[in-house]
């Protein structure tokens, strides 16, 4: 039987492991935590398969290492964080995105929408619904073909780089990159929801090849610059 | 399915893997905990992420970071086209 832990228990946890030199039992606790969201977690991933049938990766708890990074980041408590709990997937384009939104609030109840698109956080484009089921919120993160590829290369940097990249900060010339093609898929995706109001532009589809070559050949080129560092 | 994975974030490598089936739910949990403490008690810092996909394929198509190198992620990033 699970010892129910208070709000305060949390957040006095939470402070510990901003503080560093994690110990078992606040592992323990931390995991306990965690596997409240269980629960919230299945049903909103079996919604998202229902209402739309996608392939949806599930994370039915953020890591020990990003939980103790975001308390460092953020002047935020353990129980106040947002993404502890959450899943993933990968639409074609804007369009899409948009009706897969529009979709999942219509099937959950309480949402809040977190449209990243117009206002990127750092580069950073997605929409993300965070839903509210038995008073604990279950990110979904909805991302174009285009933003997933922008996201996974950004994380890698920050990974091989600096973890700061992802929040603007770490090595100038890897946040220019990111910075850059972050606007360039901006103003691409945007002129492709306005064309797609008119007929079809199969341009579109060779632009957005275009920009995946181009995307390869940045990220080459950071792993150059990797490489230099490392030598 | 299930998957527990280490990430070795500084070397950008998974450094372990294993699968469950989707009923041993409360398995996969145990043995995140159980790496955790591990590597907690060894001083080892990796990220332990536990992640559900319908294959595997499918989970290297949405968290690629775990799995593709820089050179890598530029062969799929020129190849792309699927989408779920």
């Amino acid at each position: 039987m699970t010892i129910p832990v208070s709000k305060t228990q949390l957040d006095l946890l939470g402070d510990r492991l901003r503080a560093g030199a994690t110990t078992d039992s606040d592992l323990r606790l931390l995991d306990t935590f965690r596997r409240t969201f269980v629960p919230p977690y299945e049903h909103v991933i079996l919604t998202v398969k229902n209402v739309l049938a996608v392939d949806v990766t599930g994370r039915p708890a953020k890591s020990t290492t990003s939980i103790i990074e975001k308390l460092k980041r953020e002047s935020i408590r353990l129980t106040q964080i947002q993404d502890i709990a959450g899943c993933r997937f990968v639409v074609s384009d804007v369009l899409a995105q948009d009706k897969a939104v529009a979709q999942l609030v219509g099937a959950l109840t309480s949402t809040t929408v977190v449209d990243r698109r117009d206002r990127p956080s750092h580069g950073y484009r997605a929409v993300h619904v965070v839903a509210m089921i038995e008073d604990k919120p279950i990110e979904i993160q909805i991302r174009t073909t285009l933003q997933h590829l922008w996201a996974e290369f950004s994380e890698k940097s920050a990974d091989i780089f600096d973890p700061s990249i992802k929040y603007g900060k770490g090595p100038a010339e890897v946040l220019s990159v990111l910075t850059d093609l972050s606007s360039m898929l901006a103003d691409v995706e945007a002129d492709e929801l306005e064309s797609q109001e008119a007929p079809a532009d199969p341009g579109f589809d060779a632009l957005k090849r275009d920009l995946r070559k181009a995307l390869g050949l940045l990220i080459e080129r950071t792993a150059a610059l990797r490489k230099k560092r490392v030598e | 399915m299930l998957f527990l994975i280490a990430y070795d974030r500084t070397r950008g490598k998974v450094a372990n893997m294993r699968s469950f089936a989707d009923s041993q739910r409360r398995v996969a949990e145990d043995a995140r905990l159980e790496v955790e403490l591990d590597l907690n008690r060894r001083g080892v810092q990796q990220e332990v992420v536990l992640l559900e996909a319908s294959t595997e394929v499918a989970l290297r198509l949405t968290h690629r970071r775990y799995f593709e190198d820089f050179a890598e992620l530029a062969r799929s990033s020129a190849s792309s086209t699927r989408s779920t």
